[in-house]
């Protein structure tokens, strides 16, 4: 494949990484939409703008993503540096457009926020997610978890429940090594590329980071919370799930996520908006998007106080 | 009791893909129990806890996994069936298109007719949804490799139509489409369609929700489908002329499994509906659907073929002619179950007007048929009479019935069963407006159609009621909700929610409209 593209958008963090001196990077898997790269202790993907936006995605048109990963193999070499991607063994070179990056993390700050509107919303969020026919992963916790609802007894839950209990608890608390042990128990947990431990922290870690100063009793800030999970969570994990966490931590979400918590500042009667966001949250892999949007809920009531 | 295991060191598969092999392998006679994850320590942790940890498998590796290895472990009832489940997962990994492997090219997604066809020479019908001014040469193509065909494509024009048509019929294959939305093939459901089980009706529609509503009906009476072909909504058009219904009727008239055959059409053009209705003249019972026209106009014709006004009659014959009960099947007799008369009375004085918004052309078309039958004019973007048609600008007139999935509405954005955005500004528009009386909505389930439209529709009407009750008015809400219990999004619990809202449900479209018309008729 001989091709010199534009690619339709890139995200903020990954732009330095462009920026710099050419460097050798790696392809560490290929998928049908999606290439990652493997640079130092980070991964960069190229997918299909059919996808949304990553914190550390460039997107390609849906036809040259397609050639693209059609024609590569993981272990190939990639140069990545002077705003382009090389892959010399295809002759192919992507460079960035000249738009601005897109911005991964959602500027939380440029909205008027109230902990009751918001407490509405996650109450709605619950009893969605609750509601959905076909669950897997860590879904079914939100039952016990908010609706003081018993869930099915299965091995992952009997594992998980404990775990996200103490998580939320020790968040509330401040409670440093508790959020650290926690996430020790969650890190790789259960099926998934990303383990449905790691999809539910990725959500905890970003509400932590973007919602405690607007909503926290106190507006007390609790980015250390979500430096600790990253900090835990990277080597007990896959290295992709692991980049997507350090990039949560710093409040760098998906696309379809960050509109998604946006909507929370919406008046509590757009309900409907609200339930449209998250169906396209749960849109995403089979577990990831469930059991993402069940780690930011217990992000959120765990904002409120504690959950006992 | 034996465990088996296989490691496969820095292999990435998406989640769908783990997830759905672990399903399939499951299903696999003597297995009992199925682990796929990467192997980080916690899942190691997890598998002991579900009594799947391959200790002495582990024990036997150079290295220990870690998190970027993919662990398959198998708890079977004997040695020989644990690796029969092993080497199918293995062989349904690698026969996916959706591997990320560190080990070696990822497998190329299908790209062509050809590709698709080297995979797999067994390979007898081609689903073709491309963009439309391709989708003709595909279809071509398929039909010229020996394959039956289901269009989804629409934008193919006439010309294409007939010839792709004859070339199919020429050769003794169906060409279902363009534009076709529904079929259920040998238990195989295409596009939009429901899970129902396989029983001795067959049926032949020029029409995809009225294809469903049938289905559905005759689902819910406890008997099943043979075949379901669709063939497009020009088939019975002059130009066409009807040929793959004839087609198909001659397929099912021929297989000893249908025992009933259905025919269910928008009007036909009259030489066409004549051709049809000569050539439903079997040994089989024969039901026809012709949904706009009365049955007197063919009854002369009609001969040994039963003809039905709507589609719940046709479902109530077809159900009493395959030896079921016909008060089975959901229709008007549903009525009763709601105090329609009492909510009526709650009416204001200004609430004169139905307001039906249709994700369903056919079930659309019905519900304005039975409705003008009772309450008169019904004004439409798909208008019965021309006079009746809607102006541009103009959202609602007196009686109104939208079918917001035509081509007006979803160019450029989804079709209303997939994405209620646009539908539900029309109801928050119809409830806002004091002189609705009634809001008449359907909501098809199924396979491709919205995952959970009760989570969506019953807050929406609620808040819908809640607004015109401050403004002093009761909203009455009517649904038509085709599915069944085997749906992804599951019919009960699709109602329960959407009762809780208020909403009067009703699985047939015929009560549904019959319920609308019984808050306005004089």
């Amino acid at each position: 494949m001989s091709a010199s593209l534009v690619a339709v958008d890139y995200s903020r963090p990954i732009q330095p990484l462009l920026q710099q001196e050419p460097r050798v990077a790696t392809i560490h898997s290929v998928f049908h939409r999606a290439v990652n790269i493997a640079l130092d202790d980070t991964m960069l993907a190229l997918l299909s703008s059919e996808l949304p936006c990553m914190p550390n995605s460039v997107r390609l048109s849906p036809i040259a993503s397609e050639r693209l990963s059609g024609s590569l193999h993981a272990g190939m070499e990639v140069l990545i540096g002077n705003a382009s991607l090389r892959i010399p063994a295809r002759d192919f070179s992507l460079h960035l457009p000249q738009t601005p990056p897109w911005e991964p993390r959602p500027d939380i700050t440029a909205y008027r926020w109230s902990r009751e509107t918001v407490t509405r919303h996650v109450r709605l969020l619950a009893h969605y997610l609750a509601d959905q026919p076909q669950q897997g992963g860590l879904a079914p916790l939100i039952r016990p978890l908010l609706l003081g609802q018993p869930a099915p007894e299965t091995p992952l839950s009997r594992m998980a429940l404990p775990a996200l209990r103490m998580l939320a608890r020790a968040s509330w608390r401040q409670d440093s090594a508790g959020v650290a042990e926690a996430t020790g128990r969650l890190a790789g947990l259960g099926p998934g590329l990303t383990p449905s431990g790691d999809d539910a922290l990725a959500g905890f870690a970003a509400v932590m980071v973007l919602f405690s100063p607007q909503l926290s009793a106190g507006t007390i800030s609790r980015d250390v919370i979500a430096a600790t999970i990253a900090r835990v969570a990277r080597p007990r994990t896959t290295a992709l799930s692991a980049v997507l966490l350090a990039h949560a931590s710093r409040g760098e979400i998906a696309e379809h996520m960050g509109k998604l918590l946006l909507k929370l500042a919406l008046p509590a009667e757009a309900s409907t908006a609200v339930l449209h966001a998250a169906e396209r949250v749960l849109s995403f892999g089979a577990y990831s998007g469930s059991d993402t949007l069940l780690g930011t809920l217990l992000a959120l009531r765990a904002l409120e106080g504690d959950i006992d | 009791m034996v465990l088996q295991a296989l490691l496969k060191r820095n292999t990435y598969y998406d989640s769908i893909a783990l997830m759905s092999v672990a399903q399939a392998v499951k299903d696999l006679p003597g297995v009992e129990d199925v682990g796929a994850v990467m192997a980080t320590e916690i899942n190691c942790e997890l598998l002991q806890n579900s009594d799947l940890l391959p200790v002495a498998f582990l024990a036997e590796q150079q290295a220990p996994p870690g998190p970027e290895d993919l662990l398959i472990v198998v708890r079977a009832a004997n040695e020989a069936q644990a690796q029969a489940a092993l080497a199918a997962a293995e062989q349904r990994l690698t026969s996916r298109g959706d591997r990320g492997s560190a080990g070696g090219g990822a497998m190329l997604p299908i790209r062509s007719l050809e590709m698709a066809l080297k995979r797999d020479e067994t390979a007898n019908l081609a689903l073709i949804s491309v963009a439309g001014e391709h989708a003709w040469l595909e279809a071509e193509q398929a039909l010229r490799h020996g394959l039956h065909v289901f269009l989804f494509s629409d934008n193919v024009s006439i010309e294409q139509e007939q010839r792709l048509k004859a070339l199919a019929a020429k050769n003794g294959l169906l060409l279902m489409g363009p534009d076709c939305g529904t079929a259920i093939i040998n238990g195989v459901g295409l596009g939009f369609s429901n899970v129902v089980p396989r029983g001795s009706i067959g049926i032949v529609g020029a029409s995809g929700t009225g294809m469903q509503q049938l289905i559905c009906l005759v689902a819910t009476a406890g008997m099943g489908i043979s075949q379901a072909i669709g063939t497009g909504g020009r088939d019975l058009s002059e130009a066409i002329g009807g040929i793959m219904m004839r087609s198909s009727l001659a397929l099912l008239a021929n297989d000893p499994q249908t025992e009933v055959i259905v025919l269910v059409s928008k009007p036909p053009a009259a030489r066409v509906a004549q051709e049809i209705l000569a050539a439903a003249q079997l040994t089989k019972p024969v039901v026809i659907v012709f949904l706009g026209t009365s049955s007197e106009r063919f009854a002369a014709a009609a001969g040994k073929a039963h003809l039905a006004h709507t589609l719940t009659g046709g479902a109530e014959l077809a159900v009493s002619l395959a030896g079921g009960d016909r008060t089975r099947v959901p229709g008007e007799g549903a009525l009763h179950k709601y105090d329609l008369a009492a909510q009526r009375a709650k009416l204001a004085s200004s609430q004169h007007y139905i307001r039906a918004l249709y994700s369903g052309g056919t079930l659309c078309d019905e519900a304005m048929l039975l409705l003008s039958e009772q309450v008169g004019a019904v004004t439409s973007n798909i208008p019965l009479h021309p006079q009746w048609a809607l102006a541009t600008g103009e959202t609602f007139r007196g009686h109104t019935a939208l079918d917001l999935g035509s081509d007006e509405f979803t160019r450029g954005r989804p079709h209303p069963m997939i994405d209620p955005t646009l539908r539900l500004q029309y109801l928050e528009r119809a409830a806002q407006d004091s002189e609705t009386a009634v809001i008449l909505l359907d909501i098809v389930l199924g396979f491709c159609a919205q995952s959970h439209p009760a989570s969506v529709y019953a807050p929406a009407i609620a808040q819908a009621r809640a607004s015109a009750a401050a403004a002093g008015r009761t909203l009455p809400v009517v649904i038509s909700l085709c599915g069944t219990e085997g749906d992804p999004q599951r019919l009960s619990m699709q109602r329960k929610a959407l009762e809780a809202a208020g909403v009067i449900v009703f699985e047939s479209n015929l009560a549904a409209a019959r319920a609308a018309a019984s808050f306005v008729e004089k």
